[in-house]
């Protein structure tokens, strides 16, 4: 069985009751292997955001099933789903959403800050997440003196300090130049050589070239 | 990284939102801490002033039949004594636990005697207690110096013809007699300066004004000196007893005596707590409904800033939603910051209060009472303080866990 398994999903929207219903996803179906890098591509609006978030454990389902590692996630109540997101999912906001008055290394730490470790063992943790996205030298900046890219791979050290098995990106390098969004490809591509599992969003075909594999969506539904 | 670091980082962030959270727990607990103060000192003044108005405690021998009335209260005859009370009583009441309380203890012995062919009520005090009690007492003349010194009471006074209160009584004030007559005597107008009494000359040192009571047809002298009068050395007729009794353990003062003097009868003066009470009650009860008013406004107010700054926070709440923070986790993290708030609020607001009512006591009384800071108070400001946070965070609270960690994912 797959590591991850999209089974036959469906999301209905239904905004202001029954008659405004919009189906943003349909009967989508998609399967991802452990090591995988998968990138997700289609024209706006097309439910490319609401296929990661389903896949994050952060989006019930109208209709389908979501497992990964054997687990069907949608089973869980409201806290147990919070409690797989922080064992199974690094997720990477576009606009990498750290928090402004923490440090770099406390940001890296939030997922930490309610699991039942030491004090000092998250903080080597998060050092070593740092480490991997190569902004240890920077660990007590605030955000805002980090450079756009640099708050990027903050935001991907945050999804990885708790070695997450799959890690989910909505345009991670939306918000950047061409540039500093190459550094953040570059870190992903090598991450996905350590087998680390991504699924990605993004509207950059060059940003496609690392992945494995696309899946394109249109009307909410896999081409 | 901690709930904890999360709350004080997010504190330092929003600096202003914390310091006005921080003025709504100052404001509410200041003004009840200020409010309690003053009218525990208020009630204190008027405890005080309460008890300038004579006794509240009464103590008679028991098991009498021939009763005279003193000032409304029945006093056993003389002659049928059977438990009598004794000079050393006296020492025994002031001996009690709550013996601090006892503010005057003024024994008496009362007896008709003839004075210059009269029968006339003889009432043997202690004169400096006896002053001391009847604050009310409007004396003209002075206060006895030496054992042999009475003070006559209005009517009596004018039955022996020491004061006239048909005519002109002044001579040495002078000119407009009418301006003069009657209700008010003055020493200058004493007819007489000596009484004899059982066949003893005393001296006359004040007349009573008028009471419109018992006392203007008494003579008061000194106790020893009428025990010996009546040849009853050591006894005492009753014994009035003011104490002060802020919050009035009347109840208690009136047992303590009574085991200390267990053949006597010991009553309150019911009427007297009552009023005290009565008075004290009110305020009570006002400065009680104001404090709700405060607490009630000032939650309020903490309620809604809490739930605007949740729904500011709703893209961070989500963020740390889709991390992995349980719901439980943001109603914790809500509930640090709010206990932080609240307990530095509670203490400024226990200092703000205490500082206040210090400032604020020399208005409101006029006694020299003083407020003094207590750390037992402080305690209660802060238990306050946190029980005001947690009630006013129930419904931000809710809300904040309701947040979808999706609102990470909008964008805008
Ligand atoms: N909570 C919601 N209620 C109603 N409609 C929604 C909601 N969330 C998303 N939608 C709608 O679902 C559709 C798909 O949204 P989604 O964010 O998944 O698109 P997307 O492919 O990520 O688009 P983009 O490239 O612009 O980010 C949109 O038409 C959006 O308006
Ligand atoms: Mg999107």
């Amino acid at each position: 069985m797959p590591f991850l398994v999209v089974d036959s999903i469906s999301k209905i929207y239904r905004p202001d009751g029954p008659a405004s219903a919009v189906a943003v996803l349909r009967d989508v179906t998609v399967c991802i292997e452990e090591g995988e890098f998968v990138a997700v591509m289609g024209p706006s609006g097309s439910g490319k955001t609401t296929l990661l978030s389903v896949m994050g454990a952060m989006n019930r389902p109208t209709h389908g099933r979501l497992t990964v590692d054997g687990i069907e996630v949608y089973r869980l109540s409201d806290e147990r789903l919070a409690d797989f997101r922080r064992e199974y999912v690094g997720f990477v906001f576009q606009q990498h959403h750290l928090l402004p008055f923490l440090t770099a290394l406390e940001n890296v730490s939030l997922p930490l800050a309610v699991e039942r470790i030491g004090a000092s063992e998250a903080r080597a943790r998060a050092k070593e997440a740092l480490r991997r996205v190569q902004l240890d030298d920077k660990a007590d900046r605030l955000p805002d003196q980090l450079s756009g890219g640099e708050q990027g791979r903050v935001a991907i050290a945050r999804a990885l300090v708790n070695n997450p098995p799959l890690l989910l990106a909505d345009e991670p390098t939306g918000n950047l130049d061409s540039a500093t969004g190459a550094e953040v490809m570059k870190l992903f591509a090598e991450l996905n050589a350590q087998r680390q599992s991504i699924v990605m969003v993004t509207h950059n075909p060059e940003n496609a070239v690392s992945a494995n594999r696309i899946i394109r969506l249109r009307d909410g539904r896999i081409e | 990284m901690r709930l904890s670091q999360i709350a004080t980082g997010n504190l330092r962030r929003r600096k202003g939102r914390a310091a006005f959270l921080m003025l709504g727990f100052t404001m509410g607990i200041g003004t009840v801490v200020a409010l309690y103060t003053l009218s525990t000192a208020i009630k204190e003044e008027i405890g005080h002033q309460l008890d300038q108005f004579g006794a509240n405690i009464v103590i008679v021998p028991r098991a009498n039949t021939l009763a005279l009335n003193y000032g409304g209260i029945s006093v056993p005859g003389v002659s049928f004594d059977v438990g009598q009370l004794k000079a050393a009583d006296v020492e025994r009441i002031k001996s009690i636990p709550y013996k601090n309380r006892l503010s005057v203890v003024a024994p008496k012995l009362i007896g008709v005697t003839s004075v210059e062919g009269r029968e006339c009520l003889l009432v043997g005090v202690r004169f400096p207690e006896e002053l001391s009690m009847k604050k009310w007492w409007n004396l003209v003349g002075r206060r006895p110096t030496g054992i042999d010194e009475v003070i006559l009471g209005y009517e009596i006074a004018s039955q022996l013809g020491v004061i006239d209160l048909q005519g002109p009584t002044m001579p040495a004030m002078g000119d407009d007699h009418r301006a003069h007559a009657a209700t008010a005597v003055s020493k200058p107008g004493l007819l007489r300066s000596e009484i004899v009494i059982a066949g003893r000359k005393f001296g006359i040192a004040g007349i009573l004004n008028e009471t419109g009571g018992r006392e203007d047809q008494m003579i008061f002298a000194d106790l020893e000196r009428v025990q010996e009068v009546m040849d009853k050395p050591d006894e005492l007729s009753l014994v009035e007893v003011s104490a002060l009794c802020k919050d009035c353990p009347i109840d208690d003062i009136v047992a303590q005596i009574q085991e200390q003097l267990p053949t006597a009868k010991v009553a309150a003066l019911q009427q007297a707590v009552r009023a005290r009470t009565q008075t004290v009650d009110r305020l009570n009860r006002f400065s009680v409904a104001i404090a709700v008013i405060v607490l009630v406004i000032g939650g309020l107010l903490i309620m809604s800033t809490l739930m605007a700054s949740v729904i500011e926070r709703t893209r961070e709440i989500g963020v740390l939603r889709a991390v992995g923070f349980r719901k439980r986790h943001i109603v914790e993290l809500l509930l640090i910051e709010v206990g932080l708030l609240s307990v530095v609020g509670g203490l400024l607001g226990w200092l703000a209060g205490t500082g206040a009512s210090a400032i604020a006591v020399r208005h409101f009384t006029n006694s020299v009472t003083t407020v003094r800071p207590s750390l037992l108070l402080a305690g209660g400001c802060v238990a306050m303080a946190l029980l005001l946070g947690m009630v006013a965070c129930i419904f931000p609270a809710r809300r904040a866990a309701a947040l979808d960690p999706l609102e990470a994912l909008r964008h805008i």
